[in-house]
């Protein structure tokens, strides 16, 4: 049940796509994201889907992980596909019945628009949730930021938020799980009764859940400070990220596949958008 | 007569995946009534699943759980009735303490139970008298109490149920020496006032030789001894085999047996140890 929440998984693994250094693979996937906005006809979308098909093979991340963590998106395909099937207009009508016509255009459309959220968010996660580690993507994503520290932005701070945010969830899950069963020892029902009685009904768990977070908190900050953290200033790393070959060779393939897919859209081609 | 009854359960943790673990091995168990067992077992030796097995809070692979001779997963819709039959302490019990004063978190699981008002006050009172909680303290925050009172006010909550069964994960972890006895000796109180049946899990010998009738041993998700608590603690070699010890005395007692002196078995209190020594030296003893 609660424990099957996957926010910000990671399957540990050896391939390249794990390997490759976490600031690359943050860049990389920006540029990934624009190289999907820029697909404009048929054959750079079919460059865009086959790459994110060859991401998943490469990362040896199963299909049926990956159409699991599709499902939340279907929601949101069925919701952009209803408005670009009906409200698209164009030259060619297909269907038309009382007030609603249907154009080719539309239909189009809406086909790439799904075509492209699968494959941003296929990429995306391939490239950064499934195959690297959360601290790794904060490091990286200190890093890359660390320019803004010359505008006084805190940014080791941050990233430092941000790892101990995500330490912390498999914690308060299994927290959380601790305490909805001793609230069940004592007769409490979260399954049953009115919407008003199963939200008064997570007062037990809430209550005790906070107190306990607060309590973490402040246990974790004393043992911070007896370890004499005191913040980003002159703090040294005991493991470095470097540059490797494969990282540049990453980089030229991913500026190969934007040209190409600049490219495939100068095509003539017979579906576009 | 048989409180709770275990048969041929087993349980398995995330069956069909790598993680696959298993928790208890087919073990069949016969609890008594109005007695407290001890159940003790090296960490991971399957007990807190045991524990969990007795109210319905999970549900065996395999096997029946049957509490007063029911099924309780007979018709799973009901099974809410078995976690009022048989209470269950979980460790560390005070981090589930909620509400804003100490008499109304007493009174959430009676409250659930559906009884009248009176019998919620009635209970709340009884329950917190056997734990030591003072009227003065019923009306405070349980969030300005020690971590020891916090304890015994979360204790108090389930034996507020009046279960038949009441079964205990570690009461007494982590307390010093007088919070121990506070405890322990405020649920005897209760046990033996009401008669009815406690089980306790603990990892003190000292702790279950003074207030357990009979002793449960688990091991590798087996039960590996059950029997009076004299008869466990007879077997010192073979509970030292999976990793647990005999009382302090006992052990005493044993080496002075194995140098030749003429002490009796079973001796797992200082009390009649004291009796068993003075009667070697010939002496009378006070």
């Amino acid at each position: 049940m609660i424990k099957d929440i996957t926010l910000g998984q990671f399957f540990p693994g050896n391939t390249v796509v794990h390997k490759l250094d976490p600031r690359m693979k943050i860049i990389l996937t920006i540029a990934y994201i624009v190289s999907i906005f820029l697909a404009k006809n048929m054959w750079s979308f079919i460059a865009v889907v086959a790459s994110a098909l060859l991401l998943v093979i490469v990362s040896k991340i199963s299909f049926k992980t990956i159409l699991k963590s599709m499902k939340p998106l279907i929601f949101v395909l069925a919701f952009t596909t209803f408005f670009n099937l009906f409200w698209t207009t164009g030259d060619v009508l297909l269907i038309s019945f009382w007030k609603i016509n249907i154009y080719l255009e539309g239909v189009v459309f809406s086909v790439m628009m799904i075509l492209r959220i699968t494959s941003l968010l296929v990429g995306t996660t391939v490239l950064l949730t499934y195959t690297t580690s959360p601290i790794m993507l904060t490091d990286a994503l200190e890093r890359l930021l660390s320019p803004l520290r010359l505008i006084k932005l805190p940014v080791h701070e941050f990233s430092m938020m941000m790892t101990i945010a995500l330490r912390f969830i498999p914690t308060l899950v299994e927290e959380t799980d601790k305490i909805m069963s001793a609230q069940k020892a004592r007769g409490a029902d979260f399954e049953s009764g009115s919407l008003m009685r199963r939200a008064k009904a997570l007062i037990p768990i809430l209550i005790p859940l906070f107190i306990s977070a607060f309590r973490r908190a402040d246990d974790l900050a004393t043992a911070m400070e007896c370890r004499c953290y005191r913040g980003g200033d002159g703090r040294t790393r005991m493991t470095k990220l470097k540059l490797a070959l494969r990282d540049f060779g990453a980089i030229i393939l991913m500026a190969a596949f934007i040209t190409g897919i600049v490219f495939l859209n100068l095509t003539p081609c017979p579906i576009s958008m | 007569m048989i409180a709770v009854e275990i048969k041929n359960v087993s349980y398995v943790y995330s069956p069909d995946t790598p993680f696959r673990k298993v928790a208890l091995d087919d073990i069949s168990l016969k609890i008594n009534a109005g007695k407290i067992t001890g159940l003790m077992g090296h960490t991971g030796s399957g007990k807190s699943t045991l524990v969990q097995l007795f109210n319905g809070l999970v549900r065996p692979t395999e096997g029946q759980v049957l509490v007063g001779g029911e099924d309780i997963w007979e018709d799973p819709k009901k099974i809410s009735r078995f976690r009022f039959k048989v209470g269950l302490v979980f460790q560390y019990p005070e981090y589930q303490l909620f509400e804003e004063t100490v008499r109304r978190d007493i009174a959430f699981g009676p409250a659930n139970m559906g009884l009248s008002d009176e019998e919620i006050k009635r209970r709340v009172l009884e329950s917190a008298r056997f734990c030591g909680i003072s009227e003065e303290m019923l009306e405070k925050s349980p969030f300005d109490l020690s971590g020891g009172q916090k304890r015994r006010v979360a204790i108090a909550g389930i034996m507020a149920m009046e279960p038949e069964v009441l079964v205990l994960d570690e009461p007494a972890a982590g307390l010093d020496p007088q919070g121990r006895e506070e405890i322990l000796g405020g649920i005897r109180d209760y046990q033996r006032k009401k008669g009815n049946t406690v089980i306790i899990v603990s990892h003190s010998m000292e702790d279950m030789a003074r207030y357990s009738d009979e002793i449960v041993v688990m091991n590798k998700a087996k039960i590996f001894m059950h029997g009076t608590t004299a008869e466990v603690f007879d077997r010192a070699e073979e509970l030292s085999d999976v990793g647990l010890s005999v009382p302090q005395i006992t052990e005493l007692c044993n080496k002075l047996r194995e140098r030749g002196l003429d002490v009796p078995h079973g001796i797992y209190t200082v009390a009649d140890a004291k009796a068993a020594i003075m009667r070697l030296l010939g002496g009378k003893h006070d």
